[in-house]
């Protein structure tokens, strides 16, 4: 096998690590529905986290792994976030019986998911090579981060309207429900927002703009965020989301590089999420 | 004569690790699923229903030929002579009363009089829909005849429940064509009639609705509950549904062997991808040079 430098970066093994994690997921995944009835029984996250996590533990533990650690702890922020959001109000109904209600756990269990993920993402600036490290960008909002954000929002707000209700599921609005919800239901999806942000377009993109060019990057990220779905729609009809949201991580990972910063990304995401949850998924479910 | 020769233990065992699922596939039952349909078309198919009524197990609707009556659940219909459907009677929150009179909602305690409802909105001289499940007392859900869906509170607090959006950019709202509830406390679900949008079901007062309408068409032109049917019949543009009351469907119950042979299937799996993605990372990465002493 052919040695390099490690001084000297490519683009490969980052991209292989994408590729081949992928594989990994996919195949925890989706190989048990041959067998396994995944309606409430299925622990699918469990699995998924377990996978990611013992890929991201070699990585840490291997010198030959290590141009993959960035990527590898990507995946594990994204899965191991993911099943502390899934599970938590489960678990804190758990632990504190009826002392919460339905939205205030999923605030919980979202506060919860950002922890998590900023812990992953201290680990992987902290472990990662220097010119590794994933570029994060928090730390800019300059003018263009902020025509993007209303321009986005405004956008997508207009696209949502324009396209067929029954496409969408979406019916109506329902003023009792929101004024009960949207209190916690708002910061939670921010807090969500931020963390598959921070998770997608911050960390896997940081590190693929790293060693790939900005186009490829992109594309990687992107693809893995829609492939993504099909875990987070497990129990639901997952196929049409995978392309929507592969366009939309395309979409906001150009906007983070163009923009050079994560932020309008994580807030045009906060406010589709707030109108999904608002407007679309009990169209989408409800029977 | 060729001999054979013995096959190495890894690729035994790789071969029994692949194989694995496949017997677990095949030994385990068959997960258990809802067989009942949602809604089931009636009667007839493929015609424009535009109303229906049910009380005392007889089932009237209308149609493009004119009016026909069921007395056997909608199995069979027959040419009625009379003109139009029987009126239901008004809806009855335990024995409370209530309808809509002159645009507001007025109501009746058991054997009293008539009157407005404090707090009630003006919903429109010509509206005329409401619905009160008997499961939930004190509670009414009303439309304006802005389109706009009203619920009472067991409170007495009314407020709105329900804007309906349109159907795209270049459409308008759907309108909302029936509501209904069972006169019995057989359910706490009120369901509303859209030409649109199907039937949307809220199952607690009016405060979240989701869509209830697999297996029925999107235009629905009028809802009428049965409690002696346990049924709610659906009149749409492509002829006459029933829903009959059940559960939400449900999570299989597995027997715990196999619930456990799952799991130990879903295990392996996750142990497998782990180890292949190892490899391919070994093999697909370039070994990093070591720094030589001295």
């Amino acid at each position: 096998m052919a040695r390099v430098d490690l001084t000297r970066r490519t683009w490969w093994p980052a991209s292989a690590t994408v590729v081949i994690a992928a594989g990994a997921l996919g195949l925890t995944l989706l190989v048990p529905r041959l067998f396994s009835d995944p309606v409430g029984l299925d622990p699918y996250v469990l699995r998924l986290s377990a996978v990611a996590a013992a890929l991201a533990a070699a990585s840490l533990l291997s010198v030959r792994l290590t141009d993959s650690r960035p990527v590898l702890l990507a995946v594990a922020s994204m899965t191991l976030a993911f099943s502390v959001f899934a599970g938590g109000p489960q678990w804190i109904y758990d632990i504190s019986g009826n002392r919460f209600d339905f939205n205030t756990q999923v605030l919980l269990a979202s506060a919860a998911e950002a922890l998590l993920t900023v812990v992953v993402a201290l680990i992987a600036m902290r472990a990662s090579p220097p010119d590794l490290r994933p570029l994060l960008r928090l730390r800019r909002f300059g003018p263009a981060a902020a025509i993007a954000t209303v321009a986005g929002v405004a956008a997508f707000l207009l696209l949502v309207m324009l396209l067929p209700a029954t496409l969408l599921g979406r019916e109506g609005l329902a003023p009792v429900a929101l004024a009960r919800d949207l209190p916690l239901q708002g910061p939670a999806s921010a807090l969500q927002s931020l963390a598959q942000e921070l998770q997608f377009r911050g960390l896997l993109l940081g590190a693929l703009d790293r060693v790939a060019p900005a186009w490829a990057a992109n594309l990687g990220q992107a693809a893995f965020f829609g492939l993504a779905h099909i875990a987070v729609q497990y129990q639901g009809p997952a196929g049409a989301f995978v392309p929507v949201t592969i366009l939309l991580g395309l979409v906001f990972g150009w906007i983070t590089q163009r923009t050079g910063s994560l932020w309008p990304a994580i807030i045009i995401h906060a406010v589709a999420d707030v109108a999904v949850t608002v407007g679309v998924i009990p169209g989408l479910y409800g029977y | 004569m060729a001999t054979e020769r013995p096959r190495p233990a890894r690729v035994v065992a790789a071969r029994a690790v692949a194989v694995l699922p496949a017997l677990l596939l095949l030994a385990l039952p068959a997960p258990v699923r809802a067989a009942t349909a949602w809604w089931e078309p009636l009667a007839f198919a493929g015609q424009r229903v535009s109303s229906v009524t049910a009380v005392g197990g007889q089932i009237q609707v209308d149609t493009g030929t004119g009016h026909s009556v069921s007395t056997d659940g909608g199995h069979s219909f027959t040419p009625s002579l009379a003109g139009h459907p029987t009126a239901p009677p008004p809806p009855r929150s335990g024995t409370t009363l209530w309808q809509i009179s002159s645009g507001t909602v007025v109501t009746a305690p058991p054997g009293g009089p008539l009157a407005i409802d404090p707090g009630a909105p003006y919903l429109g001289a010509a509206a005329q829909l409401i619905a009160a499940p008997a499961a939930l007392p004190g509670v009414v859900v009303a439309v304006g005849t802005d389109n706009h869906v009203w619920r009472r509170a067991t409170s007495g607090r009314w407020a709105t429940s329900f804007i309906l959006l349109p159907a795209g950019g270049l459409s308008g709202a759907p309108r909302v064509t029936s509501l209904a509830a069972f006169s019995a406390p057989l359910t706490t679900a009120v369901y509303m009639g859209t030409d649109g949008y199907g039937v949307l079901l809220s199952q607690n007062g009016g405060d979240d609705w989701i869509r209830a309408d697999p297996g029925l068409p999107e235009n629905v032109l009028g809802l009428a509950a049965d409690p002696d049917a346990k049924a709610l019949y659906a009149a749409t543009d492509q002829g006459l549904y029933v829903h009959h009351l059940q559960s939400f469907p449900a999570p299989p119950a597995y027997q715990d062997a196999s619930l456990y042979l799952r799991w130990l299937g879903i295990g392996v799996i996750a142990a497998l991808a782990i180890a292949l993605a190892l490899l391919g990372l070994r093999r697909a990465l370039p070994r990093p040079i070591r720094p030589r002493l001295g």
